[in-house]
């Protein structure tokens, strides 16, 4: 009897930590999306943001707040959970803990999918560049999957340098497009910049259905994907069907990916950085890893972008090039371990 | 164990190749319940092959393997995997996942989609890792864990599958003697107090001849011959199997046979 309640005991403690943890990412995200409505290179108060929210007089202030401050106050963190539960899923996919919608290309592939339906198709809707931006990422996983498995086996790091090659290789291929398609330079550069600044606030309401779509998707998946964890041969003898969950697996990558990247551009290395932070607050059942990396890539995107108001004040910094030096170092940290 | 969860699998006529390999050639082998059963033989012979086209994970070319009378290509995946479970060679998972979430995972055959986790899989892991020792270190990093203790946490794993029949393949290979000693032990516990059917490939002769009840001897993709060990323990199969002149003697403590090997035959 003691021992049934000393179990119990100790699942309740658990719960109610991991209660605490949701708790405070809650909190987290909802006073870093008033620090991104109030910060920056004019500082309102709270007061003056609830005033331009809920009855817009058409003031400059009203205007600055919902037309430029708000639209990035909801894209950041949509776009930041989108690619926190991507990079969930890339990293338990391949298996790797250096794996995400970066390293494996899948930015890059949905950046070149957009460009080209844009120069090549003079596809203009934002429906039309977002489902761009998923097949891209989607078409991207295949390929780069079906090098790196053709090159003798999926080992971590085989994925990775056929991903950061493929990566390489559609940059380099939108440059030329660039290049040679300047009449279209500037309205592409918007897509490329990989940044929250600028984005009409239709970018949120269309990329928010593709985010559920995804997300429930990979919650639906959720404890496939914990017994996928294991090698192969166990995942199969416990009974998951292999392939259907990582083809499914693969379109709610794909989708969360192409419309965070139809959102904001590829902002880098969120992906990386927001599975790692994820598992340490609340484990390795997906159901918890999800959550928690939905919820702190949303807080990590959006203090990203504040940071960029401020890093080099009063002129802002693009918000990638602040992921992506985190990013960076968390890469370098995270193979120094492998090698070590 | 209820003894009518018990099943009873029947290799039939089983032919498996990879590309023009053949690696099992037509074989039969029947596996008795509540027995243990040790598939032995030489490198390459098709050994870990079986065991896992047991429990489906190869398919094969023609032939069946019965469970209970049916024919488990006719099973689907979850449903098979609460009948049958195995412990693969090698397995690997996260090196941060913790014993329990570990052993968790062997509750997946038992859960639906979306369906929530219920007190009777609670129930089943803390079993598993109570029947296992591995409870005492259930909020511990696999990654900390020494060869045996993870050895443990893998067949706890598995035992939260709540199967009847358990197939490891090679599950002592990288432990040292005591390990070896207490993983074969364990299984025989399970057999013996739980009457669940296994089935085990080992390496090693003696270890083999002193858990089996049923010893099996693969070669060329065929059952060359199987039976009580003290029958199959003989020199003259040992040779022709393994390609070894041994000597048989009979173990003082156990009274099992033991092989000594002279020489390459």
């Amino acid at each position: 009897m003691t021992a049934i309640a000393a179990t119990y005991d100790r699942g309740a403690r658990v719960s109610l930590a991991k209660g605490w943890i949701y708790a405070g990412l809650v909190v987290a995200m909802g006073i870093t999306m008033l620090m991104s409505l109030t910060l920056g290179y004019k500082v309102y108060s709270l007061g003056e943001v609830w005033a331009a929210l809920t009855a817009n007089d058409g003031s400059e202030t009203a205007t600055v707040i919902a037309g430029l401050r708000l639209p990035r106050a909801l894209i950041a963190p949509l776009a930041g959970a989108a690619l926190g539960m991507a990079g969930v899923l890339v990293q338990t996919l391949s298996r790797n803990r250096i794996a995400s919608p970066d390293t494996l290309g899948l930015n890059a592939g949905a950046s070149l999918a957009v460009v080209l339906a844009t120069v090549v198709f003079g596809v203009q809707s934002l429906v039309g560049l977002s489902l761009a931006a998923a097949t891209g990422a989607l078409l991207t996983s295949v390929v780069v999957f079906g090098v790196a498995a053709g090159a003798g086996g999926l080992s971590p790091l085989k994925i990775v340098l056929v991903g950061v090659t493929f990566a390489s290789l559609a940059h380099a291929v939108v440059e030329i497009i660039l290049t040679s398609n300047e009449a279209q330079l500037q309205q592409l550069l918007f897509w490329l910049s990989g940044a929250f600044v600028d984005r009409p606030i239709s970018l949120f309401y269309n990329g928010l259905p593709v985010v559920l779509v995804g997300a429930a998707l990979a919650f639906v998946l959720s404890v496939a994907l914990d017994a996928m964890q294991a090698d192969d041969s166990t995942a199969a003898s416990l009974g998951v069907p292999l392939v259907a969950v990582r083809g499914l697996a693969f379109l709610a990558v794909s989708l969360l990916t192409g419309a965070a990247v139809s959102m904001a551009g590829p902002v880098a290395f969120v992906g990386l950085v927001v599975p790692h932070i994820a598992r340490r607050l609340v484990g390795l059942r997906h159901r918890h890893q999800l959550a928690a990396a939905a919820l702190s890539g949303a807080i990590y995107a959006t203090l990203a972008d504040v940071a960029a108001r401020f890093v080099i004040y009063p002129v802002e910094a693009p918000v990638g090039a602040i992921t992506a030096v985190v990013g960076a170092v968390a890469l370098l940290v995270l193979l120094m371990r492998r090698l070590a | 164990m209820d003894d009518q969860l018990a099943s009873r699998i029947e290799v039939k006529a089983l032919t498996l190749s990879y590309g023009n390999d053949v690696v099992l050639d037509a074989l039969s082998l029947p596996i008795p319940k509540g027995q243990i059963t040790v598939l032995a033989g030489p490198n390459g012979c098709g050994k870990s092959t079986l065991l896992r086209a047991i429990r489906r994970l190869h398919a094969p070319q023609s032939g069946q393997v019965l469970l209970d009378a049916e024919d488990i290509s006719k099973l689907n995946g979850k449903a098979l995997g609460r009948k049958i479970g195995l412990l693969a060679q090698s397995p690997s998972a996260p090196q941060d996942m913790t014993v329990e979430e570990l052993v968790r995972l062997g509750r997946y055959p038992h859960q639906a989609m979306l369906q929530p986790w219920s007190p009777g899989d609670d129930a089943a892991v803390a079993a598993a890792m109570a029947g296992t020792g591995v409870d005492t270190m259930k909020h511990r990093r696999i990654g900390s864990l020494s060869g045996g203790q993870l050895q443990r946490a893998w067949i706890a794993m598995v035992l939260a599958q709540e199967t009847d029949t358990i197939c490891l393949d090679e599950p002592v290979n990288h432990l040292d003697m005591a390990h070896q000693l207490d993983c074969l032990e364990l299984v025989t516990k399970l057999n013996k107090e739980q009457g669940r059917t296994i089935v085990l490939v080992l390496h090693d002769l003696n270890l083999a001849a002193r858990y089996a009840d049923q010893l099996v001897f693969v070669a060329g993709g065929k059952v060359r011959e199987r039976g009580a060990p003290e029958a199959m323990m003989r020199a003259d199969l040992i040779a022709e199997v393994f390609s070894v002149n041994a000597e048989i003697i009979t173990d003082p403590v156990h009274q099992r046979p033991i092989c000594i090997p002279h020489r390459r035959a």
